[in-house]
């Protein structure tokens, strides 16, 4: 099976990162934040968009020195193929996991709020086959699809931070954890960042004409400060009972969930969540694609999707199955995943770095 | 030579057709043949035109005198090899016995319609002519708008039976010529029996015949297929079809309509606008209310709760059964109003909406609210009729989804459409352009409509060779 990932643009690469830094980190994520940090809380977020900023500059930089390679032929090139294929092994899981732990954690939202006491093969229905399609229609066709419901999620988004700000009733304490505890809670949910990395597996497709690199640091802040702004909002609308709202983005809205005739409005959150669920699963996908076909080169690319599938459906169906088990997973074994793309990867790109000076030095 | 075995010759060819007509008259010791189809040419024009200057003619007769008495403007020499197609295109072949060489002279005359205005695309301002079944005639219409030397039509023959004259049109110094030299190829690539309408040009040209999303223009209207080509668009003129083809094709331009560029841009703008809602309501509305129906029914506001449980409780059916029912009764009278002559028309809408849906709702079978949201989708529909085929089909799909999977469903239908959509290039132009990818520039012409002055650029969704339309100079 032939599938053509034909170059996207600096503005839809902005697109795919503004939907992955932004989806996965305001529906548990800000309940569990409060839990271990307390009000001070919103600054992990704020915290994490500044490491996720520099994995940008890391992709940025290497883009700038390789910018027609593939982070596949820059790896083998300076490192040799065992380690190339090493770290793509890394990809393959880390974003397999990712994808897993995405499921769980909106499965868990849509049988909770949705669909009561829907299986899980009702939700496997619906998504796999359109994540699926994405990803095998092109990274192209993803970038454009995406293209097209920005403007409804940024406006869904930016309204349910405005009437969000309706329900605040509360005034920021602060101080209320020690470092420790500030620290501990900010490991434990570490999981949700690290999303940029997807940057280095589509290097070589990111057509960034005349060096116009603005839209993919525009849209990645905005994206990070939707979030934190997200999670500010939330604490300050329910703060001591966070815990027994669980789901932010639609919380707050929630809470003033009659509004008039319009009826409730939580709705429209519960759109944005589905929206960017179909999307980050497909890029997951997609991006598992690549570094599966990074690994077992001479393998048809159906493959992969064909791994994907199987690997996924297995991990979800035996493994979590509600709320406890998502967040045990996303709070106990994701945040040492995250050396990966925090760690591992900035190691080897340094290394890149180094190297090549020290051989343009002999030179 | 031999003048009665020639026409004997080309009589055998096409097998003594009943409509093939010959005259022999013999002019001192000259004889004269005339071999034509009675079927394709007027009697009065043939013997003015060409019998009685032939016969009247007083001098010694030859080839080049021949050819200077005729009184008729397409008059060529004919090869022995285009006999029967000169025969078969109207026209009439004089053979002359002291010479090898022989006449055609084009009277081609048959009863044609009229440019009227076309039932599809009415308009309240602007022009109300519409093409006709003769080429020649839709030629005429775009030359008439063209005074210019840069339109260029070339034509060819499809089909092997039907030897269909097709014109591809388009104006040079405007139109990329990788796109008409695509356009050729694919039309010379044609081997098929016959062209009846042009509409068997729209599957033969489409990258994706498969697919069931539209991918070539079709207009009835020369000022739209002027407005076309002047943005750089290749048209092709089929004879015996009053639709004209365009390409490349956007879906864009079918939720523009030509009164858009006869009214206030602002107003246009608002059309549009209304026509984007009336897509989404005839594609989504049914799903999403059934879907609102069966999964989501808490998020509606009490007051419309209660309104829709009192009046779907007497319904014997799931809403999903009733709402596939209404569907089909309004495809069905649908179906039967399009093909029952126009005073049995009135018949119809009255047992249709009086009997099976007044009837249908008092005799509990039907509820208000589910004849209401059908009525409003199907209705929606004509707002764009141009796609109203893939609108229906992808109504039963949405209908199925929303009872199935709810909103999650109905979300996810939707982006893989969309994605499906995103995939489509015919002629290399984007099928989403320029929403997605999203060209600026372009969206002057979009969902949003700016005054002709500030559209200084041609499309940037499809290649073409010259960008500016305003202030070329500058």
């Amino acid at each position: 099976m032939k599938i053509i990932d034909r170059n996207i643009t600096a503005w839809q690469t902005g697109i795919l990162l503004f939907i992955l830094l932004f989806a996965n980190k305001v529906l548990v994520l800000p309940s569990l934040l409060y839990e271990g940090a307390k009000f001070e809380a919103f600054l992990i977020p704020i915290i994490a968009s500044f490491l996720e900023f520099g994995l940008l500059f890391l992709f940025y930089k290497v883009k700038m020195r390789f910018p027609d390679k593939s982070f596949e032929e820059i790896l083998s090139a300076r490192f040799g193929k065992v380690v190339q294929i090493l770290i793509y092994i890394f990809f393959s899981v880390y974003f397999l996991a990712k994808a897993v732990l995405l499921y769980n954690v909106t499965f868990i939202f849509f049988r909770n709020m949705i669909y009561k006491n829907a299986q899980n093969f009702v939700f496997l229905f619906a998504l796999l086959p359109i994540i699926n399609h994405l990803a095998i229609c092109g990274l192209r066709v993803l970038g454009r699809t995406a293209q097209l419901f920005l403007p409804v999620i940024f406006l869904i988004t930016v309204f349910c931070i405005v009437v969000g700000c309706f329900g605040i009733d509360s005034n920021p304490l602060l101080f209320q954890t020690n470092a420790t505890m500030f620290f501990s809670t900010f490991f434990k949910n570490f999981a949700p960042f690290g999303d940029s990395i997807l940057l280095f597996m589509i290097i070589d497709r990111v057509k960034v004409e005349r060096g116009q690199w603005k839209p993919i640091f525009i849209l990645s802040a905005l994206a990070l400060l939707c979030v934190c702004v997200i999670t500010f909002v939330f604490i300050l609308s329910y703060s001591h009972t966070c815990f027994m709202h669980p789901f932010a983005i639609f919380e707050i809205m929630s809470f003033v969930k009659e509004y008039e005739g319009l009826g409730r409005l939580d709705l429209i959150s519960m759109v944005v969540i589905i929206l960017y669920t179909y999307f980050q699963l497909a890029i997951y996908l997609k991006v598992f694609m690549f570094s599966f076909c990074g690994v077992f080169k001479k393998l048809d690319v159906l493959y992969s999707v064909l791994t994907f599938n199987i690997l996924f459906l297995i991990i979800i169906n035996f493994f979590i199955t509600n709320l406890d088990g998502a967040v045990f997973f996303g709070q106990n074994l994701l945040p040492y995943f995250n050396a990966f793309p925090f760690v591992v990867l900035p190691t080897f790109v340094l290394l890149l770095f180094v190297r090549r000076r020290k051989r343009e030095v002999k030179t | 030579m031999d003048v009665s075995k020639q026409i004997e010759e080309i009589k055998q060819k096409l097998h003594n057709s009943i409509d093939i007509t010959s005259r022999i008259i013999q002019k001192k010791d000259v004889i004269v043949g005339f071999v034509y189809l009675k079927s394709m040419t007027d009697n009065l024009i043939f013997s003015q035109a060409l019998f009685e200057p032939i016969s009247n003619f007083e001098m010694p007769l030859s080839f080049e005198s021949l050819a200077e008495i005729v009184k008729a403007n397409d008059v060529s020499e004919c090869q022995k090899d285009e006999f029967t197609k000169k025969v078969l295109g109207g026209s009439v072949l004089i053979f002359i016995s002291n010479s090898k060489r022989v006449l055609a002279v084009d009277i081609l005359s048959f009863n044609t319609r009229s440019p009227q205005e076309p039932p599809t695309s009415p308009v309240i301002l602007g022009p109300r002519e519409g093409f006709t079944e003769d080429y020649k005639t839709n030629m005429t219409l775009l030359r008439r708008r063209f005074h210019s030397e840069d339109l260029v039509f070339e034509s060819l023959f499809i089909g092997k039976s039907t030897q269909t004259q097709v014109v591809v049109s388009y104006l040079d110094g405007i139109v990329d010529k990788k796109i008409v030299k695509e356009v050729k190829q694919k039309l010379k690539s044609i081997d098929i029996d016959g062209i009846v309408d042009s509409y068997y040009l729209v599957d033969l040209l489409s990258n994706r015949p498969n697919s069931f999303l539209k991918q070539i223009g079709q207009s009835e209207k020369p000022d739209i297929i002027a407005a076309k080509m002047l943005e750089g668009r290749v048209a092709i003129i089929v004879d015996n079809s009053p639709i004209v083809l365009t390409v490349p094709f956007v879906f864009l331009e079918d939720l523009q309509n030509s009164n858009d560029y006869y009214t206030n841009y602002t107003y246009s703008t608002l059309l549009r606008f209304i026509r984007l809602v009336a897509i989404l309501m005839a594609v989504l509305g049914q799903g999403i209310y059934i879907a609102l129906q069966l999964f989501h029914y808490n998020i509606l506001p009490m007051k419309y709760l209660i309104t829709i449980a009192d009046s779907t409780q007497q319904v014997p059916f799931t809403p999903l059964i009733e709402i596939l029912f209404i569907s089909l009764l309004f495809q069905i009278l649908y179906e039967v109003s399009l093909r029952l002559p126009s005073y049995l028309g009135l018949a119809t809408s009255v047992v249709g909406a009086l009997i099976l849906g007044d009837t249908g709702v008092k005799a509990g079978l039907l509820s208000p609210p589910t004849v209401i949201v059908v009525a409003i989708a199907k209705i929606a529909i004509y707002t764009v009729p141009e796609q109203s085929s893939q609108i229906t089909l992808l109504q039963y799909i949405f209908i199925l989804v929303g009872a199935s999977l709810g909103l999650l469903g109905l979300i996810g239908a939707c982006i893989y459409f969309l994605a499906y959509a995103n995939t489509i290039e015919n002629f290399d132009a984007p099928y989403l352009a320029p929403f997605s990818p999203f060209i600026f520039s372009d969206n002057k012409d979009g969902l949003l409509k700016v005054p002709l002055s500030s559209m200084e650029n041609r499309p940037k969704s499809f290649k073409t060779a010259k960008r500016k339309r305003i202030n070329e100079d500058n």
